[in-house]
């Protein structure tokens, strides 16, 4: 009788029934915005790359980074920041994903909209899957509409499955590069999702699969290498043919880019502009200079006293002998929110995916790598037996993805780990390094979930 | 034997919150003779009230109310933290609900003490159930003052009072200070400073001032054939410990109650008008002169306020440099006399409570009461920043020109304003209507007592209103929106407040055989439109209860052991309305934010959004309780007693809960997390006697006991943390079998004497010799969270208060003290001391200077970590009161008594604390200062304001 006299009208928030609604194309921005957070700035660079042999830690000898000489040390635990934080920042970007396929699904736009949309979410979501179960193995498969789901790990096998779907539809269903409207420069794209899918292939050793699907990128005639390998990293190369997808960063007001990436991997000490972390290894200069591969070298590393592309001189005064030039912005240094378009899928990979697929089937796999040798007037391979061929495409991965956040799990995928730590002075534990820990935060709010072996 | 509220008692120092048993105890709708009570209730009388200078009634009540947890703050204006029976929730309200002359207001910080007549606290379901959904955390019911029958009586009380800090901490000198200071630089690398300084500053010293209470209190009151009046005024100023912190409140109150046809028709109306003037002062200054170095001077030769900021060429601290040399800072702090020399706040309020209650006699037994009452309150803040002068004495090179020169060069910049004025205003509206009858009859032997109502009410009507704007004349008179500068844009917000309401239908009875055997019930169902969100308005409350007189049993009857002897118990479910709103956040932003992205050619903004959470079903948190106790009186009213024993559960308590990682969203929610258990004892014990030579003498005493655990956290929400130390070191955390807001923390096992010590057992990787050593608890080699321990909570496990009172001819003497202890205190403050900050003597004797000096206190060079060398045992016992009074009685024509007394409260502490005060109820988190949440920074020292000693001298003198 009295619910009328308890029916108040909400004065201090508008209640949701009054609010003017999202469209369904800014929750899918907003899954794209996740990319750009500060984890995907040092945390990633902890997980992937310093804790690899192309980098070292970086910066002072005092500054620990957080975790980050554990990470160099592989002296990380389930307790390690950045191991959580990326373990979280991915399913946060699985939510975003999902809750945007539900509301674009539910919503009232045109098919066509809601095609893409789906589809541009269905790739950033597998995107994230393929992160986490690189570093994770058995994974959580999140279900928005079931809490019960967030405990329990699926296999590795069905992570992959859900993924390889994820992206079927979104390949089914997203335009190409060429088919977007300019002002869209940068989606996810029907190339992006494929080229992801050859990955996703080449991870679990499905060569043809991956073979195909590299070759239909090629063919698709949407995509080329750059002329000059030292642009590709740079502001003029973004979104360019050889750009299957990257992470969009806007260096000027409004400036919106992935919190410091430059900024953490400048040049460090008087005369630098940022804080000198995630620094190429000896053995990584040791490996382009094997090679003879001085157009890498010298793109990829940034050497103190050197005078850079943009006539910026790098002083003898700066801390760290060696800096990460592919996080170099030239124009925004070290800016917070820096221009640094972080390239995530680039052509040259997919050569080489299907250089290392065809090796695997008995296809023609010399003409895509020396493609990408030519380009960095590296002699062509030839007359190499099928192992030495192999080991031969693993080293030029190496070489032209340093520094693109690939080299521990393409070390962890081909078995080469325990070795090439060796070889740069860290130990390898074989049967727990494989796979990170899931952290402990979850573990405590999840306690049936299971840890990884050896954590 | 039931009776209405309006009993009077005389107040009876030798028989505070004891049981005279014929003494009126108000529950509700009703009150009820004490030796009927079938439920536990403590009381306090004025005298009590009275006994200790304070702002608000509850501060003067710590110790004195068995089971009721009183945590003061000496601060000016503030006001204690109530806890009744435990702590049952983290993120719901924990204070009790207070009931005045039988209207619910928010808090009773516009009562003047003087006007209490009586002070009945609720502890059990079994009595506040009566409250519903407003019950779960106890209920203070107040009766202030009314006229008595006889003449005119017209009292006149005041007191002065000083107050000065007491257990105050002794921080290091200059030469300490600097010793310290070249260690831990020759440690870590950097420039040292001289052996030989020019200043000493002792900042405590230089901030604090000796404190003032003052109250004047004027009442009279009488009463004829059909009108009985009081009225009173008071004014009350306490100025603080820090120069220029000031609280001033007046108060009105007018009772008057009218008897209309032979009393039949009995009309009673309470209105009160309080206005009060606050002037604050910045209490992060405490963190800050804990923090300066001696060495910087309050103020240079030349005027200029000093700063930390030395010359690293000479070592000299000085902001003094020739060409060619080079200046830094100790540290990051500013000078906190500057700081409080240019806070500028002024807070006033105004208070206007009122009720009308009109009682009407049907027919023998039945009575129907219908009563309202309203609060409205007004609040006004200003604060006034002088941001040019702050700028100017920001470093003392600076000069008004340079100011005015980079104010004309950035003419929209915030930095280069010349000041800023902030004004916000609150102003709210309660209204209750209450109508209830009351049946009381007695049928033979059996008595009965019923009383059935309903209720409606309608809280947080009114608005709120902030502005800011620019550069306003200097001068106080101009500070007001019209004189500011039209250069810069005002900012201005104003919003509604969604009231609350409240409807309730609420129906007790009492039933009692022979004054023998007892049986209460009470149902009350409560509507709350909190809970619209899901449409679940409506909570049912019941509670049962009974007792046995057994000294009204034939083989007491006679017994001169044994007067009185009763046994009682009950239960009763209870809920908490005071929880937090839950809505869906669908997150968008402007600017650079996660939200947003870039794309296209130009790569331009595109905005985004997305669920940060969505909402869950929030409603009441609800509180079951059994309890059961024992009241008794011994030799004739000599000892008088009661034990009591309770089980509390909240069943679903709310928290703030963390995501669980692999979940889809990121932001925090709330919802039913927890269920917390609160079980303990109480015993209040009072011995009273007179001997042959006229002396009366009585000592009494209370103790409670009380075990907090969360037996049960809903599964995906363990791991919330909490306690943080603003340096991403985190102190607490949340998991079933622990006490709410419990610290875990990495546990010291010693130093770390070399090196090779290091590299030989499991470290953090920042660990160098002189830092502290970890545990390695899990012994896997690594330092890490899964190391960490549980290692008690904040919340006190017990309290104890004593109180003796002797009367000797004309004069009479009052002793008493309080005591808790059980709790842990993090010593916050100690924890994050970065380079250059000053430490305590304690901290500079007992350090570690080498290999093999201390295996115990860590080096100069030492982490932030948080650990349980900081956890320091919070039991204390504080000697609340001496007051030595003199009665002139009847000497003085027309003065029917003139008291004259002296007191001193808080004399000593005896505490092994090592920081200020072991007193801390408040979060030092932003914005949530007073929320008491257990996983803010509640229980861990920050900035805390000192316990201060008062002595005052008072006079009481009655027409």
């Amino acid at each position: 009788c009295s619910n009328e006299f308890l029916d108040i009208a909400s004065e201090e928030n508008i209640a949701i029934d009054d609010q003017a609604t999202q469209s369904p194309e800014k929750y899918v921005n907003g899954i794209y915005g996740m990319f750009t957070d500060w984890d995907y700035a040092f945390s990633w660079l902890g997980v992937t790359e310093m804790i690899s042999d192309n980098a070292d830690k970086g910066s002072s000898s005092t500054d620990n980074g957080g975790d980050k000489r554990d990470l160099d040390e592989l002296l990380h635990s389930s307790t390690t920041g950045s191991v959580e934080a990326m373990w979280t920042k991915f399913y946060k970007t699985i939510g975003r994903s999902s809750y945007s396929i539900k509301y674009t699904t539910e919503s009232t736009i045109t098919d066509t909209e809601k095609s893409r949309l789906i589809g541009e979410a269905k790739f950033l979501r597998a995107l994230s899957y393929f992160y986490l179960v690189r570093m994770f193995g058995d994974v959580v498969i999140q279900d928005l509409e079931d809490a019960s789901t967030y405990s329990v790990r699926q296999p590795k096998a069905e992570v992959y499955a859900y993924i390889e779907e994820d992206l079927l539809d979104a390949i089914s269903k997203l335009p190409l590069k060429s088919e977007y409207a300019a002002k869209d420069l940068g989606r996810a794209t029907k190339g992006a999702a494929q080229g992801l899918l050859a990955k996703v292939y080449l991870y679990q050793g499905k060569n043809q699969q991956a073979y195909d699907m590299a070759t239909t990128v090629i063919n698709s005639g949407q995509y080329d290498l750059e002329a000059d390998y030292a642009t590709t990293w740079r502001v003029e190369t973004e979104n360019g043919k050889e750009s299957l997808f990257e992470i969009q960063a806007r260096g000027t007001a409004v400036a919106h880019g992935v919190q410091q990436y430059s900024e953490t991997q400048g040049a460090r000490g008087t005369g630098g502009w940022g804080w000198g972390f995630n620094v190429p290894s000896q053995n990584l200069l040791d490996a382009f200079n094997a090679e003879g591969d001085a157009i890498r070298r010298d793109a990829t590393i940034i050497f103190r006293g050197e005078t850079l592309y943009d006539g910026r001189l790098v002083p003898t005064s700066v801390e760290n002998p060696m800096y990460n030039e592919k996080a170099y912005s030239s124009a925004n240094l070290g800016s917070g929110d820096g221009d640094k378009n972080i390239r995530v899928i680039r052509f040259s990979e997919m050569l080489l995916i299907q250089a290392e697929a065809a090796n695997e089937i008995g296809q023609d796999a010399l003409s895509s790598l020396n493609r990408v040798r030519a380009r960095v007037k590296l002699a062509p391979v030839s007359g190499l037996s099928k192992d030495q061929l192999r080991t031969k495409i693993w080293n030029e991965r190496r070489l032209e993805l340093a520094f693109e956040h690939d080299r521990w799990f393409d070390l962890v995928r081909t078995g080469q780990a325990k070795a090439m730590m060796a070889a740069n002075g860290k130990i390898f534990v074989t049967g727990k390094h494989e796979l990170f820990p899931i952290p402990n935060a979850q573990l405590i709010q999840t306690p049936s979930m299971t840890q990884n072996p050896g954590w | 034997q039931v009776t209405n509220d309006s009993i009077q008692v005389e107040a009876d120092p030798f028989a505070s919150d004891s049981i005279i048993l014929n003494q009126a105890v108000v529950i509700g709708y009703g009150s009820v003779k004490k030796s009927d009570l079938t439920s536990a209730v403590s009381s306090a009388n004025s005298k009590d009230i009275m006994q200790i200078a304070s702002t608000t009634a509850m501060q003067s009540l710590q110790g004195k109310l068995a089971g009721v947890n009183i945590i003061n703050t000496d601060t000016p204006g503030g006001t204690p933290t109530v806890l009744v029976r435990g702590m049952g929730t983290a993120l719901g309200g924990k204070a009790p609900l207070y009931v005045v002359d039988g209207l619910i207001v928010p808090n009773i910080a516009n009562i003047n003490p003087s006007d209490i007549d009586k002070i009945d606290v609720l502890k059990d379901a079994a009595s506040s159930a009566i409250y519903g959904v407003r019950g779960a955390n106890g209920v203070v019911v107040i009766t202030t003052k009314r006229g008595k029958t006889g003449k005119l009586k017209v009292n006149y009380d005041t007191y002065f009072g000083v107050r000065n800090t007491m257990n105050m901490v002794e921080m290091a000198d200059a030469n300490q200070y600097i010793t310290y200071f070249n260690e831990q630089r020759k440690a870590t690398g950097g420039s040292l400073i001289s052996t030989n300084q020019k200043y000493n500053t002792d900042w405590f010293d230089e901030m604090l001032t000796t404190g003032q209470i003052i109250s004047n209190n004027v009442s009279l009151s009488g009463a004829g054939e059909s009108i009985n009046y009081m009225f009173s005024v008071n004014n009350f100023e306490e100025k603080g410990i820090l120069e220029g912190n000031n609280f001033k409140r007046t108060s009105i109150r007018s009772n008057n109650d009218y008897k209309l046809f032979d009393g039949k028709l009995k009309i009673k109306q309470s209105v009160s008008a309080t206005f009060s003037r606050e002037i604050p002062k910045p209490y992060g200054a405490f963190d800050v002169a804990y923090r300066q170095s001696p060495l910087v001077p309050v103020k240079y030769e030349n005027g200029r306020w000093g700063l930390p900021i030395f010359n690293t060429t000479t070592g000299e601290v000085t902001y003094v440099a020739n060409a060619g040399e080079v200046t830094s800072n100790l540290n990051s702090h500013g000078n906190p006399m500057a700081t409080l020399f240019y806070d500028n706040q002024k807070i006033n309020t105004t208070t206007i409570q009122g009720n009308i209650e009109a009682e009407l006699k049907l027919t023998k037994g039945l009575t129907i009461t219908s009563r309202t009452g309203a609060t409205k309150y007004w609040y006004k803040y200003r604060e006034y920043n002088p941001i040019k002068e702050k700028w100017i004495a920001g470093n003392p090179i600076r000069t008004a020109s340079e100011f005015e020169g980079l104010k004309a060069a950035n003419p929209t910049s915030g930095t280069y304003m010349n000041n800023s004025l902030n004004l916000n205003n609150i102003e709210t509206f309660r209204w209750s209507w209450e109508n209830f009858v009351t049946f009381d009859r007695k049928f033979g032997d059996h008595s009965f007592n019923v009383v059935a109502g309903v209720s409606a009410e309608k809280t947080g009507i009114g608005e709120f209103s902030n502005t800011t704007v620019y550069d306003v004349p200097d001068k106080e008179q101009y500070w007001s929106v019209h004189h500011a500068s039209g250069d810069y844009e005002a900012s201005i917000d104003q919003n509604n407040y969604t009231p609350v309401a409240y409807a309730s239908y609420f129906a007790r009875l009492q039933y009692n055989y022979a004054n023998k055997y007892y049986v209460s019930g009470i149902i009350r169902r409560d509507g709350s439109s909190q809970f619209k969100n899901n449409q679940q308005y409506w909570g049912t409350f019941p509670s049962a209860s009974v007792a046995w007189n057994i000294s009204n049993e034939e083989f007491l009857k006679d017994s001169n052991t044994i007067s009185f002897l009763k046994l009682r118990g009950g239960w009763g479910r209870l809920g908490n309305a005071d929880v937090p709103y839950n809505y869906t956040t669908i997150t968008t932003a402007t600017g650079s934010d996660n939200a947003n992205y870039v794309f296209g050619p130009g790569q331009d903004l595109v905005f985004g959004a997305y669920v940060g959470s969505p909402a869950y079903d929030v409603s009441w948190e609800i509180v079951e309780e059994w309890s059961t106790g024992l009241d008794f009186e011994l030799f004739k009213g000599k000892v008088t007693g009661n034990l009591d024993y309770y089980n509390k559960t909240t069943k679903n308590a709310i928290l703030s809960i963390n995501q669980i990682l692999s979940s889809p969203y990121d932001k925090n929610f709330v919802d039913h997390a927890a269920e917390v258990v609160n079980k303990g004892f109480e015993i209040a014990l009072n011995y009273n006697n007179e001997t042959s030579g006229g002396l009366r003498y009585s000592i009494g005493g209370n103790f409670n006991y009380n075990e907090n655990e969360v037996t049960y956290v809903k599964p995906g929400y363990a791991g919330m943390t909490g306690g943080s130390l603003g340096n991403g070191q985190i102190a607490k955390r949340l998991e079933a079998g622990q006490p709410l807001g419990s610290f875990w923390l990495y546990e010291v096992e010693g130093v770390w004497q070399t090196q090779t010590d290091i590299d030989n057992n499991a470290h953090l990787s920042s660990a160098r010799p002189g830092h502290l050593r970890y545990k390695d608890q899990n012994g896997d080699g690594v330092i890490d969270d899964r190391d960490k321990k549980f290692m008690g909570s904040y919340i006190p496990k017990f309290n104890y208060g004593i109180n003796i009172n002797l009367d000797y001819k004309n004069f009479d003497l009052n002793i008493s003290g309080y005591g808790a202890g059980g709790n842990k205190i993090y010593n916050g403050i100690k924890n994050t001391r970065l380079g250059g900050e000053n430490i305590t003597v304690d901290t500079f004797n007992n350090r570690w200077t080498g290999a093999g000096t201390s295996n115990t206190n860590p080096g100069s060079e030492r982490d932030q970590v948080a650990s349980s060398y900081y956890l320091e045992k919070g039991d204390y016992f504080r000697l609340s009161n001496i007051t030595l009074g003199y009665n002139f009685r009847d000497k003085i024509d027309f003065v029917k008594n003139l008291r004259l007394y002296v007191s001193a409260q808080n004399v000593f502490i005896v505490t092994k604390y090592s920081g200020f005060t072991p007193e801390l109820t408040l979060n030092n988190e932003k914005g949530k200062r007073y929320d008491g949440s257990p996983y803010g920074t509640t229980g861990m020292d920050f900035s805390a304001y000192p316990n201060v000693t008062t002595f005052l001298v008072g006079l009481n003198v009655e027409f």
